[in-house]
């Protein structure tokens, strides 16, 4: 069983990601915010978060950057999730050590599962 | 003998008359020949100011104007030599032109002479040292042991200062009388009175010149081939971080700026190539600038002109940077908004087509497809109202209508949403309110609706939500009128606000939020400044739009629409509507 954390406001995108994981493989953790999201973490270490960036209280970068402080960098796989198009943001994910990004209405829901497969497998 | 006397007398008379005539002819040829040399004075006069106009132009530069004068005085003076003596911020320029041959000592003579009495005019030793002597005309002989025997100054006067001297001076004597001077005197005194008016007229200008460039917002530097800072504006300090009152070279510059514009490098390849340079936007600390160079030529030929250095703007682009940054920020914002609710139908819809997925789920997926489809369409209709908001073309239809009625349609088109958060709703409608104030109804809900799905969105469980109605009278206090419907407010109404106000029905939502900190709240209503809504209040999600859209709506009915609040002590909303129509404002 393989722990996935996805912190994320847009609720809809939640459930959706919920849906489509087999529950065989995988346990879905989620967060509305970057300060939710952390909680999660202490609570047990997941082993991969799909994070937005866009998010009140807490966005994606300021969480990236508490966990890799409270954490440590790259300890956790990170992909950012994200409907932003500027990718200003996304690079600054990059250089915080996150492993991928997905704009979420570019990818099916098939096409993340491939995307949450590799990267759990890599 | 009769005829004797009377033949002498008549001789004798016609002697007398002739005697007469003649005196009489020599006066008046007298008269006559005064007259002709006044007149060829006067020729003189304005020949000369003609052809120092003609010669001069508008030009300031005194040596070419008392060069004018000396060159062509022979024509009404006579004399050995005409001189002048200039003051120069280093030196005494000296320039004698000579009609006749004289000895070397003849010059030394006047040379002095002229120097004594600049130095009494001036009050103040001149040394013979700093004297730079021009001799033209005829030649030194030394064998012409002349001296000076007549001889006078003209002072040359230039807006009530003493710029120098000019000289007549002759070998012969008692040259010079009263009429000379006076008529040499007169010509300098047009000339100085020319000079002055236009140097009045050159400081005037100059002064607009320098108060325009010392007040522009763009950096001017100007600098000299040698890159010697010849102007230099407080804009330009600035660029580089440097106090107004602070001398900065050329080398204050190429420190501070860096790699970002290499501005000696520009300089010298605009003077020389004589050509202009627009610089890449660069930034220094918080500003961003353009650069513009280009070569400064004389102003007598645009083409030919020599090059007296170069220029420097620096144009401050901070603002347009700033502006693009909004923009960039606002349409990714729009983007993220459309993206979110469309990619959440499109994931909705990829479930629904999956054969495997029982059928109990169908539903759950539908109602995800509406939800996401209506704040999809909602966020539509914000774009499109701002849109036209900020090109002035929203229109409302105003019908009188009923505040009381819309206040209840709007509480019972909340109440379900109230109820899932614990929030109690209520509203209250003062009893003198009318039933016919003109407003747009639909535009009303649409306000109200901001309003209220803000102050749910921000109170938490077991909250309330008040919203109030009631009349304000010109000249009553706001605070006295929402005390005597006792109203519960967040904070008190700034009564400012309110002196200017025609009678208008006021409306108040008041919630028991998390209230907004004031340096937030002059942003509140603006569209582009609410972006980050992070700083706006945490927890707050969306475009921000609803609140501008609203203030336009309340412009557009010729109200006022604010905020007052207290963080952890929720907010109060108001905004007004004139009992009687009037032309659309600014609503904040």
């Amino acid at each position: 069983m393989k722990k996935i954390l996805v912190i994320d406001d847009d609720m809809t995108f939640v459930a959706m990601i919920k849906a489509s994981t087999d529950p065989k493989k995988y346990v879905v953790e989620s967060a509305g915010n970057g300060e939710e999201g952390l909680e999660r973490i202490k609570e047990s270490i997941p082993d991969l978060i799909l994070l937005d960036i866009r998010m009140p209280k807490m966005d994606g970068i300021e969480f990236l950057k508490e966990m890799n402080e409270k954490f440590g960098k790259e300890k956790i796989p990170v992909l950012i999730t994200s409907n932003v198009s500027s990718l200003d943001k996304i690079s600054e994910g990059v250089s915080l050590g996150v492993r991928g990004y997905f704009i979420k209405s570019d990818e099916s829901l098939q096409g993340i599962m491939g995307i949450i497969e590799q990267t759990l497998n890599n | 003998m009769t005829v004797t006397v009377v033949s002498s007398i008549i001789a004798c008379i016609a002697v007398g008359v002739n005697v007469y005539l003649v005196i009489k002819n020599h006066k008046v040829k007298e008269i006559l020949g005064k007259k002709e040399k006044d007149v060829s004075h006067r020729m003189y006069e304005l020949a000369i100011l003609k052809e120092l106009g003609d010669r001069v132009g508008y030009s300031l530069n005194v040596q070419e104007i008392v060069d004018v004068i000396t060159d062509s005085l022979h024509q009404f003076i006579e004399y050995s030599a005409v001189s002048y003596m200039l003051l120069e911020p280093e030196k005494v320029i000296f320039k004698m032109h000579l009609e006749n041959s004289v000895h070397r000592r003849f010059v030394n003579d006047v040379r002095d002479r002229m120097l004594g009495s600049l130095g009494a005019l001036l009050d103040r030793e001149f040394d013979k040292k700093n004297v730079e002597e021009i001799l033209s005309g005829a030649i030194l002989v030394e064998e012409i042991e002349e001296p000076v025997r007549s001889f006078f100054n003209i002072p040359l006067v230039i807006d009530e200062k003493v710029v120098g001297v000019m000289t007549v001076a002759d070998t012969k004597e008692g040259l010079y009388k009263e009429e000379e001077m006076t008529i040499l005197y007169k010509i300098i005194q047009q000339a100085s009175k020319a000079v002055t008016s236009l140097q009045g007229v050159v400081k005037t200008e100059q002064a607009k010149v320098n108060a325009m460039v010392e007040s522009m917002e763009d950096g001017v530097v100007m600098t000299d081939s040698d890159y010697r800072i010849l102007v230099i504006n407080p804009a330009a300090k600035r660029v580089i971080g440097q106090e107004k009152n602070k001398e900065v070279t050329i080398f204050d510059f190429i420190d501070n700026l860096g790699g970002k514009m290499d501005i000696r490098g520009r300089l010298e390849e605009s003077v020389k190539l004589k050509k202009d340079y627009v610089s890449e936007r660069f930034g220094i600390k918080d500003r961003f600038y353009q650069a513009f160079v280009s070569p400064v030529r004389t102003m007598s030929d645009l083409n030919e002109g020599n090059v007296l250095g170069g220029v420097v703007i620096f144009h401050n682009v901070t603002r347009e940077v700033e502006l693009e940054h909004v923009r960039d920020d606002f349409t990714s914002m729009i983007v993220h908004e459309l993206r979110t609710p469309l990619s959440g139908i499109q994931k909705a819809s990829e479930l629904l087509r999956m054969p495997k997925k029982p059928a109990s789920f169908a539903k759950q997926y539908v109602d995800i497809i509406y939800q996401n489809s209506s704040s999809m369409l909602d966020l539509v209709n914000d774009i499109l109202d701002s849109a036209k908001l900020q090109a002035g073309k929203f229109e409302i239809s105003k019908e009188p209508a009923d505040i009381n009625e819309v206040m209840s349609n709007r509480i019972d088109f909340f109440t379900m949403s109230a109820a899932g958060k614990k929030i109690q709703l209520t509203s209250s409608v003062e009893k003198n309110v009318p039933k016919n104030v003109p407003f747009d109804v639909q535009r009303l809900k649409q306000v109200l609706n901001n309003l209220i799905s803000n102050a749910l969105k921000f109170t938490p469980e077991g909250g309330t939500i008040s919203m109030n109605v009631f009349v304000h009278d010109p000249g009553v206090q706001v605070n006295t009128e929402t005390e005597k419907a006792s109203m519960h407010l967040a904070e008190a109404i700034p009564e400012d606000k309110f002196t200017a106000l025609p009678q208008s029905l006021v409306i108040t939502v008041t919630d028991t939020g998390s209230g907004i900190s004031a340096e937030h709240i002059p942003e509140l209503f603006n569209k582009f400044k609410q972006l980050d809504n992070k700083s706006l209040a945490p927890g707050i999600k969306g475009t921000g739009l609803g609140l501008a859209i609203a203030r336009g709506i309340i412009g557009e009915h010729g109200g006022i629409i604010g905020v007052v609040s207290r963080v952890d002590g929720g907010s109060t909303f108001y905004f007004t509507l004139p009992l009687l129509a009037q032309e659309p404002k600014n609503a904040v």
